[in-house]
Order: structure tokens, then sequence, then C-alpha cells
């Protein structure tokens, strides 16, 4: 990395000298050229005060113009030819032009490219900056449940409580776990949404049994953040998204949803879904603790955790994911809150596929097994 | 905080499970705990009550920790601050020293170093407010300066009102004990800061210039802060070089 930046430096140093010398050469050949044409100019004048002088002493002008050639003579008085004249202003023309193509052309040339090296250096400059960010917020993210943890085992060690007291250090232990196993879920996540290093092969996914199977292994969280979790989603919506990713998404989402909830000291969480103007809609709403409309769009940003927000004890990627991945499936997703401490609703959207619509028309009511791909 | 009852701490931490064990383990050394989950309810509590201790997380919602503690001192509340933070780093250390803090510790950090420090702090605010608790040991009279320890206020020589900050109250405390003997700079660290909260002893010595200048007449040539080279400091009531 460090090796990059010294070469675009070089190279950025390499161009810029360049350009100085391109610049020094424009000047130093107009320099030059109005020099030659001054000198050229003062030997015709020097040619025609010459030839002057031979007519005043009475020199024909045949013999005038035979010395000198570039001269005529007209009335008694001695000239530049008129086609030696132009031809000089020609020259001289063509030459300036020249300069003012072949200079721009360098310029322009030079000036890309420091264009193209600076706007790398600032790319490169941004990465660093989100790197340290990034390493600062996890290292602190991680930092907390690693600190509860430690210290419910050394109480156990300490203390040696009585069961039920233990029974409570060790379910807190367990749910810090789960706390860091999620945020390093989500920190690979993001990494690999973010490399593209992502295969995703959308098929026709149930939704109802989507959802039942995440909240399926959320069961003990919801528990613990005392949140009171309802799905009711037709058994005929399905969404044409890859399977895993779908999980994905469904997970990052209601774990937002009982991070509020758990913060607001608890409440419910409904999962709904409709199909409607070949969009299929699942929202997911929660009694938690809500955001201001203006933080809207932010919480789909990277790292964004709201003040009093729930999500703060994430990394601030778990909704970044969402939206990678509902891009990836050509979805969209969107969250509503009345305000501050008055619950949140995210809103995901699949677009209907013809294979899905028809197939999920054919199969209503069947449900297919919990999350599982249509045959 | 009375040395008949439970010693009251004050738990300011967002994170649940952090906060729960902290005050088990607190309410099992026999504090008696309260807890507040952001800097408001902090604020809120403290308003109306008073405690031995906050220990406070530095990243709070809203309100942090250090404006949180900067706030206290400004509105004359000395109580003391044990910082609890996941940036440990020697710049954090010192912001949380400059906002009025009394102590610093790093998560994730051990129980019993936490314990340790919580004693150490309580035990140094202990002695304070009972060295400082009879009329004749509240109250400092030096070189026409008067110094009241329970209310960390002061008049100078040419009277001056001076509002001491509770560091500079616990070194003047500390050497006026003394008696004219010398007091080391390790053994001033130790009784006003705690064992290893500040990296060198440079910074008793900016504190005994902070004395000089509010109670000398001419700081350049000190009467009652003397410095003995090479050892610490001696305090003489009546002045002399």
């Amino acid at each position: 990395m460090k090796a990059t930046r010294v070469f675009q430096l070089t190279a950025l140093a390499l161009v810029g000298v360049s350009a100085v010398q391109v610049g020094w050469w424009l000047l130093d050949q107009h320099a030059y050229t109005v020099q030659k044409v001054r000198s050229a100019r003062a030997g015709y004048s020097a040619q025609v005060a010459a030839a002057q002088a031979l007519l005043d002493s009475g020199a024909s002008a045949p013999r005038v113009t035979q010395l000198l050639p570039d001269i005529v003579v007209s009335g008694g008085r001695a000239a530049l030819a008129p086609q030696l004249d132009a031809a000089l202003t020609s020259e001289e023309r063509r030459r300036y032009n020249q300069y003012a193509w072949e200079g721009s052309f360098f310029l322009l040339a030079l000036a890309a490219c420091i264009a193209v090296i600076a706007r790398a250096l600032r790319a490169e400059a941004r990465v660093h900056e989100e790197q340290d960010s990034f390493l600062a917020l996890v290292s602190h993210q991680f930092k907390t449940p690693l600190a509860s943890l430690q210290l419910s085992l050394e109480t156990l060690a300490l203390r040696a409580p009585p069961p039920e007291a233990a029974r409570t250090l060790i379910e807190r232990m367990l749910a810090d776990v789960a706390r860091m196993e999620l945020m390093v879920t989500q920190i690979l996540e993001s990494a690999r949404l973010e490399r593209g290093r992502v295969d995703l092969r959308p098929e026709a996914v149930q939704l109802a049994g989507a959802v039942a199977r995440v909240l399926a292994q959320l069961e003990e969280r919801s528990r613990l953040a005392q949140a009171a979790v309802t799905s009711e989603i037709d058994a005929a919506l399905y969404v044409l998204s890859d399977p895993l990713a779908l999980d994905v998404v469904l997970r990052n989402v209601l774990e937002n949803a009982l991070a509020a909830v758990e913060h607001a000291g608890g409440g419910r969480i409904a999962c709904s879904a409709a199909a409607a103007g070949g969009v299929v809609e699942l929202a997911v709403r929660d009694g938690g603790v809500g955001f201001a409309a203006v933080d809207g769009a932010r919480l789909f940003e990277k790292y964004t955790r709201l003040p009093g927000g729930g999500s703060r004890y994430g990394t601030g990627l778990g909704l970044f994911i969402v939206r990678r991945l509902m891009e990836l499936a050509r979805g969209t997703v969107s969250a509503t809150s009345d305000g501050v401490g008055r619950g949140a609703t995210i809103t995901l959207r699949w677009p209907a596929d013809a294979r899905a619509g028809s197939a999920a028309a054919g199969e209503a009511g069947r449900a297919a097994p919990a999350g599982e791909p249509r045959p | 905080m009375s040395d008949a009852g439970p010693t009251q701490v004050l738990v300011v931490e967002d994170d649940p499970h952090l906060a729960a064990g902290l005050m088990e383990n607190l309410r099992a050394e026999g504090y008696e705990v309260a807890a507040a989950g952001d800097g408001e309810q902090a604020l809120g509590w403290l308003a109306s009550r008073a405690c031995a201790l906050i220990v406070l997380d530095v990243m709070l919602p809203g309100i942090d920790g250090f404006a949180l503690c900067r706030a206290l001192r400004e509105r004359g509340d000395s109580t003391p601050v044990l910082f609890l933070t996941a940036r440990g780093d020697p710049a954090d250390r010192v912001r949380g020293l400059e906002a009025g803090g009394d102590d610093y510790l790093a998560k994730p950090f051990h129980l019993q170093e936490f314990l340790l420090r919580v004693r150490a702090i309580v035990r140094r605010w202990q002695w304070y407010r009972s060295a400082s608790a009879s009329p004749a040991t509240a109250v400092l009279r030096f070189g026409g300066n008067e110094v009241d320890f329970r209310a960390f206020r002061a008049r100078a020589w040419n009277g001056e009102a001076q509002e001491l900050t509770e560091k500079e109250a616990m070194i003047l405390k500390v050497l006026a004990e003394q008696g004219g003997q010398i007091v080391s700079r390790e053994d001033l660290l130790e009784r006003v800061w705690g064992y290893d909260v500040f990296p060198s002893t440079r910074t008793v010595d900016n504190f005994i210039l902070r004395l000089r200048k509010r109670f000398e007449k001419d700081p350049a040539n000190p009467q009652h802060f003397l410095t003995v080279w090479g050892v610490g400091y001696r305090f003489l009531k009546e002045g002399g070089a």
C-alpha cells in the first residue's frame, strides 16, 4: 500500500515536472520564433536600405534587383518582395499555430494525467480514512461485549454465585458471544459485498418460510430482547432471490428490529407481506426506539448508528448489507418512523417475477418447507 | 456518602449487560448502586442526590462521558469519576483526566482491578472528607490566604476569591497535614490520584505551580510551597525560604 502511494506520488511529481517542462518549451519556442522573425525582418530591412542607397547613387533598377533578388523596385523606391513578406508572415503564423495546438495537446494530456493520479490519491486517502474509522469502530464495538463477557466470567470465578445467578451470567455471556458473532458475520458479509465477491443465484423462494426460518434462529435472542414477534405472511407469496442472500437480508432486518425493541425495554415486532403492482412487499414493524425522519436515508449507509438507537451495539453495517443485497436482487428497501421512541418500519420490495408470480398463483395456500426454494 | 451507611455509587453505562455486571459486583462489595443508561438520566439523578463515585462510560448516547464530567465540574460537583472506555490510548486518558475525571479504565478490564480502583478512589475521598470534617481542619489559613476545604473555595492574600479544583484542594490538604515535613512527588501522586493514573510526576509539579500562582505573593520566590530538589515539596504555613 505504501509502495503504491510512493509510486503514485512519484508519478504525480514527474507529470507535474513534465507539465512545467512543456510550458517552458512553449515559451522558449515562442521567444525563438519571435527572435528569428525579428532578425529576418531586420536582414530584409538592411537589404531594402542597401537597395535604396544603390538606387540613390544612380544604379539601375535591374542591376539592383540582380544584386539583391529579394528586393523589388517601383518608381525609384526599393521594397521587400511582397511574396517574401507574405511568406514570412505565413511562416510566423504557422509556427504559432503549431505551438498552440501541440502545446495545448500536451498540457491537456498532462493535466488529465495529474487529474487521474490526484483522483486515485484522493480515493486511496478516503479508503485509508474509512479503514481507520472502521478499525476504530470495530475495536470499540467489540470491546464492549468483550468487557461484558470478561466481567461475567470473572464474576463467576470470583464470587461462586448460586445456580440461579450463575445461569443469568451464562445467559449474558451467550448473548455477548452472539453479539460478537453477528458483528463478525456482518463485517465479512460487508467485505464480500464491497469487493463484489457475491455469486447470487436467484430463484423463487417462499417468503413465509424464509421469515419463519430466520425467526426460529432468533428465538432465544427475541426472548432476551423481550420482543413479541408475529409473522402473518401468505404462504403463496414467493420472491425471486438468492436463498442465502434472502436469509442474510431477513436476519439483518430482524436483528435490527430486535435491537431497537430491546433498547426500548421490550415490545412487539410484526412481519406482514403483500403482493401488489408487480411487487412483493415485506414490512417489518417494530415498537422500538424509532428514529427522527431526517435520519431515514442515513440508516442504510455504512457505519450509521443513530443516537439513542438500539443499533449502536452493532457494527453499523447490518442495514448497509441489506441495501446492497436488495440492490443486487433488483429490489428496494426503505425505513420509516413516526419519530424517536415511536417504533419503525423497514419495508423490503422485490420486483415480481413472471416465473415466481405464476408459480405462486398456482400454489396458493400450499406452503413449501420453511425457507426452501421452490422445486 | 456517610461513614455510617453504605457508600453510594452511580454507574452510567448504556450497555445493559455491562451495567448489570458492574452493579452486581459493586453491590457484592457492599456499595449501594444506582444506574443511569445515558448522560441525561445521570444528570437528572445527580441533580437531587449525591454519591461517592460515578463510574462513567465515555461513549454514551447523546451527551458523552467527557462532556457529562465537564458539566458536573462546571456546576461545582466534585464527585469523583472513574471513566470506563473502549478507547484506551494515552491521548484519550489525558482527555478524560482533563475533563475532570479521577481515574480511567480501558475496556475490557479485570474485575479485581476495577474493584481496586473503585476502593482507592472512595478511600481517597473518604480520607479527604474526614480530614476536612471538623471546623479546625475544614479551613486552612496561611500567609493571609484562607482555604475552605469543604467548599473548594479560597480567599487569596490580595483579597481575590479562588475556586479550587478537587485535585488542588487535595494536594494542599496532603501538604498541610504533614506540618512542614517533606512530601515526595510519588506520595502526592499516590494520595491524590492513585497509583498509575498519570504517566509522570511532572503533573504534580504543574499543580504546585498553580497553587503558587494562587497563593504566593511572588510565585517565583515561594514562601509556602517550597521545592526540595530531587525529593518533593514542603509546605510552610508561616512562610520561609
